[in-house]
């Protein structure tokens, strides 16, 4: 038994036992109702990542443990004179007012920074941490004069009021050594143009301060962001007149664009309903046909269910995306109506007369979906499965359920009059007119930009673009960094890993574009060489004679003779090492808890760099392998990396699909000049759509693609449905059919193009262009070019 | 036994009779207030100060001299002219120091600062007699009332190097004349304050 003869045996099967048909098919929707209740549904954009292993998943996962990428920012601006006195106070009457659930924790500045503990420590730490380069720059400037120069600057400061506070430092490090420790300080300076005051963030100008915030609320979630926003506004509201406070995260470009679509929603949604209540009454006409528009929106729970039977979490993008896709199986249970309803003839000849073109339309959508499950992304192969199940489910409630549920045969259209010839006069000119509609596409066409930046599918707004702007002006590109991960199985190895890494940064990059923990904390075995060299150096003829000068100058200074013996006795004993613990006891705990980054089985050092391609050409092939224990993890590149993915899998996946839609094609009409004519909706409305968006100057973005595969989908049921009419010698409900069928899609798809947000708009771009291309193309074209010898 | 009694009774009342007995007035408060009201009406200070530096890591005492002006709210201007010459301005937040040796001159910021914080806070509250802020930091004891001496010591941890702090106020009350920094380790350093005019017009570019 052919399609046919199974969809009119199965009409006239359920033809007396309606009751129980409509009954067992709302249990199924109920069914699948109840249980998309339980189904957990994912916000995280990893859905949208490879998940192979590559580098692009690892860059991700090593992304999240950026110190200050994921965290809140809040600026605080003095407006005026008055507001610069006001600011570290500001800082910690906002900090105390944003309070847990939404606000976890709250970072004015790195505290006291070591307080009393730091200087000292810094002096007697350098040992272990002087380089060879350092130690002889150091010795050179410890000659007689130099000597004497320190000596006599010791001698002012004790004389002056500092001297109060500084004698026991000059009597331990006469020569000021910290600040050769100090100078080292500057590498762990995350925020490159940042002071500190009283321990809080102070912009260089002295006219903002920073807070950094973490908050539990994901990035992706509109509500919570929207709850958090709130709060800040009303928190903010403490500040004096004369403080401005901005809130820089992720959370304001998912509210806004969350905003924006919700505000594209109303006016997308009221066009599309305007424009589907005129396609009704023109059209339709019978209450009965809201069935019609029923049949996409029943699959909705059973196609997420099936997904959650397959895969443990659900994309929510994915779900929300596969929803708007279902969209299209409209179509089959629009055929169906106007078969029923205009094409005369027994009801259970019609459903299986109609069979045939839709069940083939709907098996090439399917077999286009199904290359999806191949992907490399977690949230296509989810995709696929949701329209898989959706599509199925769509087409066998459109030839078992819905045949039941519209009437039939009250205006029968009669049989098919004879196709516009390809000799004809108007089949010349519909050709003429179609040939140079192609040729002019083309043409433009090869113009056409790909524009695979993430960013350009989420809408910035100018007011937070700005403050991106400002933030960066005032206090660096600390957000914009590359990450340089060395890695290790211990902490040694890391630290080892970690020198060589700025050793090679060093040789190419200026001291303030490196951020890193190698200048303060060097592996065990680099310590170990720094202090050999410099008890040598103390020992060695050249250190003696610097004491000589040093005892030397004192006395003629009039300092006693026992003035820096707390300095003498240091060089005669073994230097502390340096470790994470000494680190924390100075008061950089916070520092280290940020750059040192432990799990089970690895420990990597963190090193933050400009994000440019000299740092990664500086690096070469051992940032992207992990070689030498390197990893180099660049948002730009990232950004670019995941991009290409998502453009190469898509790309993939049209191509592999527009080869089993026209295999199913070669199966389902087994002649070559069929099988074209079917494919002449794609091939135009694919021309024409690239030639329009290349003549308007449109980038040609990842949603385009992703709209693309609609808009082959869609326009390859015109091209079968139109040739499955002339072949068969079906009635001219088929083109209505056709017509109704597009004019859906563009009021549902193509209203997108009045949306505000990127995305949206960009969908709506490509289906305004490729399905109004291919309504004609098929209508029109493919009558033109049929042969009737080929029926 | 009975004398042994009565003697008894006699040396407990006498110890606990002072608890009793009305408390008698704190003659410190009276001192601070009067102090306090003459110098509220100081707007400016100019001086010579010397300054001897009793520390054990020279041989000698340091003897150096220098000129020292206020002007009310916050500006000093601290400046050494022998034997070196070095100095600075404050000026509310934020001031300049230099050294005429090496020639440098550089700004600083109090709250980055920690030790001009200190230095400056101490001078300040000296030179303005703000009892209550020097009260928060040091128990304060009257060691003589014509002329006034004070020994400050400190309450908190704050004062890091101070033991103690000893001040004579001029025979009129209305400035500082003798300030002595005592640290923990028993060095210490005398500032004496000389041909003090008050209230006079101090230069502007002087800050």
């Amino acid at each position: 038994m052919d399609v046919k003869g199974i969809f009119a045996t199965t009409y006239r099967f359920f033809s007396g036992r309606r009751r129980l048909l409509f009954a067992a098919t709302l249990l199924l929707l109920l069914a699948s109702v109840l249980a998309f209740q339980g189904v957990h549904m994912e916000e995280d954009i990893a859905a949208m990542l490879p998940d192979d292993g590559s580098s692009t998943s690892v860059d991700f996962q090593l992304l999240q443990r950026a110190p200050l990428l994921r965290k809140i920012v809040i600026d605080l601006e003095a407006l005026d004179e008055t507001g610069r006195g006001l600011l570290t106070e500001s800082a910690d009457r906002l900090s105390s007012a944003l309070s847990p659930p939404l606000f976890s924790r709250v970072v004015t500045g790195p505290g006291p920074l070591g307080g009393e503990n730091l200087l000292p420590w810094l002096s007697e730490a350098l040992p272990s941490l002087l380089t060879a380069e350092e130690l002889e720059k150091l010795s050179s400037g410890l000659d007689e004069s130099g000597v004497g120069e320190r000596l006599a600057e010791s001698y002012r400061q004790l004389l002056s009021p500092e001297g109060w506070a500084l004698k026991g430092m000059i009597r331990s490090d006469p020569f000021a050594f910290y600040r050769l420790g100090l100078e080292k300080m500057r590498h762990v300076n995350v925020i490159s143009k940042v002071r500190l005051e009283n321990g809080h963030f102070l912009s260089a100008d002295g006219l903002h301060s920073l807070l950094i915030v973490e908050t539990p609320v994901s990035i992706t979630d509109s509500e919570g962001a929207e709850a958090l926003l709130a709060e800040f506004a009303t928190a903010a509201k403490s500040l004096p007149p004369s403080i401005g406070a901005t809130l820089i995260s992720g959370h304001r470009y998912t509210l806004a664009n969350a905003r924006a679509i919700k505000k594209d929603l109303v006016v997308i949604l009221s066009a599309s309903t305007l424009a589907l209540i005129a396609l009704f009454f023109i059209y339709l006409r019978h209450w009965r046909a809201v069935f019609v528009f029923v049949v996409p929106f029943s699959v909705l729970c059973l196609a997420a269910v099936a997904v959650s039977l397959v895969y443990p979490s659900v994309s929510a993008v994915t779900i929300g995306f596969g929803a708007v896709l279902l969209g299209i199986s409209v179509d089959y249970a629009l055929h169906v109506y106007f078969s029923l309803r205009h094409g005369g003839g027994e009801p259970d000849q019609v459903v299986g007369e109609v069979a045939r073109p839709v069940v083939f339309g709907g098996l090439t959508t399917v077999a286009a979906f199904a290359v999806l499950l191949f992907s490399d992304l977690p949230g296509q192969r989810q995709l696929a499965v949701f329209a898989i199940v959706g599509l199925t489910v769509s087409l066998l409630l459109s030839l078992v359920v819905l045949p039941h549920l519209v009437p039939s045969g009250v205006a029968g259209e009669g049989r098919l009059a004879e196709p516009a010839s390809s000799g004809g006069k108007r089949g010349r000119l519909i050709l003429l007119c179609w040939g140079a509609l192609l040729l002019l596409s083309l043409w433009q066409g090869s113009g056409l930009r790909f524009n695979g930046d993430l960013r350009t599918l989420s809408l910035v707004p100018p007011e937070l673009a700005a403050a991106e702007a400002q933030l960066k002006e005032t206090w660096g590109d600390f957000r914009g960094k590359a990450l340089i991960f060395a890695e290790g199985e211990d902490l040694q190895s890391a630290l080892a890993a970690n020198d060589r890494l700025f050793v090679r940064l060093s040789s190419a990059l200026p001291a303030g574009e490196i951020v890193s923990l190698a200048p303060l904390l060097p592996s065990a075995a680099t310590q170990g060489e720094n202090r050999w060299r410099w008890m040598a150096y103390w020992q060695s003829e050249a250190g003696q004679g610097v004491i000589a000068h040093l005892q030397e100058k004192a006395a003629a200074l009039g300092f006693s003779p026992d003035a820096f013996a707390p300095f003498l006795q240091r060089l005669k004993e073994s230097p502390p090492p340096v470790t994470v613990e000494t680190l924390e006891a100075a008061g950089l705990g916070e520092l280290v808890g940020a750059l040192v980054l432990r799990d089970e089985k690895t420990v990597r050092i963190l090193s933050l760099v400009p994000d440019t391609a000299e740092v990664a050409r500086l690096l070469g092939e051992a940032g992207e392998n992990g070689e030498n224990g390197w990893r180099l993890v660049s948002q730009s590149r990232f950004r670019q990396e995941v991009g290409r993915a998502i453009a190469r899998d898509f790309f993939r996946f049209i191509l592999l699909a527009s080869l089993a839609v026209t295999l199913l094609l070669v199966w389902l009409f087994r002649h070559p000049g069929k099988v074209l004519l079917a494919l002449v909706p794609v091939g135009t409305g694919l021309a024409a759509m690239f030639g329009a968006m290349a003549a308007l100057g449109l980038d040609f973005t990842l949603f385009n693609v992703v709209a693309t595969v609609l808009v082959i989908g869609l326009s390859v049921d015109y091209g079968i449905f139109m040739v499955c009419k002339l072949t068969q010698g079906m009635d001219r409900s088929v083109d209505r059919a056709v017509l109704v069928s597009g004019l859906t899609t563009l009021a549902g798809f193509g209203a997108l193009v009045l949306a505000r947000h990127p995305a949206l708009h960009s969908i709506g771009v490509t289906v305004l262009l490729g399905i109004g291309a291919a309504i004609p193309a098929a209508l029109l074209v493919i009558p033109a070019l049929y042969r009737r010898e080929w029926r | 036994m009975r004398r042994l009694t009565a003697a008894t009774l006699m040396f407990l009342c006498a110890l606990v009779a002072p608890a009793w007995a009305e408390k008698a007035p704190d003659p410190l408060e009276p001192v601070l207030v009067r102090i306090e009201n003459l110098a509220s009406g100081v707007r400016t200070l100019e001086s010579d100060f010397v300054q001897e530096k009793h520390l054990a890591v020279f041989q000698e005492v340091l003897l150096s001299k220098g000129r020292f002006y206020y002007a009310r709210e916050n500006r000093l201007r601290w400046e050494l002219l022998t034997p070196v010459q070095s100095g600075f301005v404050l000026n509310g937040q934020s001031g300049r120091r230099w050294h005429s040796r090496t020639g440098d001159s550089e700004s600083f910021d109090l709250n980055s600062d920690p030790v001009m914080k200190i230095v400056a806070g101490q001078l300040l509250a000296w030179t303005r007699a703000d009892f209550p802020a020097l009260g928060r930091e040091y128990r304060i004891v009257l060691l003589a009332e014509s002329p006034v001496k004070l020994r400050l010591e400190p309450t908190t941890a704050a004062a890091g190097f101070i033991d103690y702090l000893q001040i004579v106020f001029s025979s009129d009350g209305r400035h500082v004349q003798v300030v002595e920094i005592h640290e923990k380790d028993g060095d210490f350093t005398r500032i004496r304050f000389e041909n003090t005019q008050v209230n006079t017009t101090l230069a502007k570019d002087l800050f």
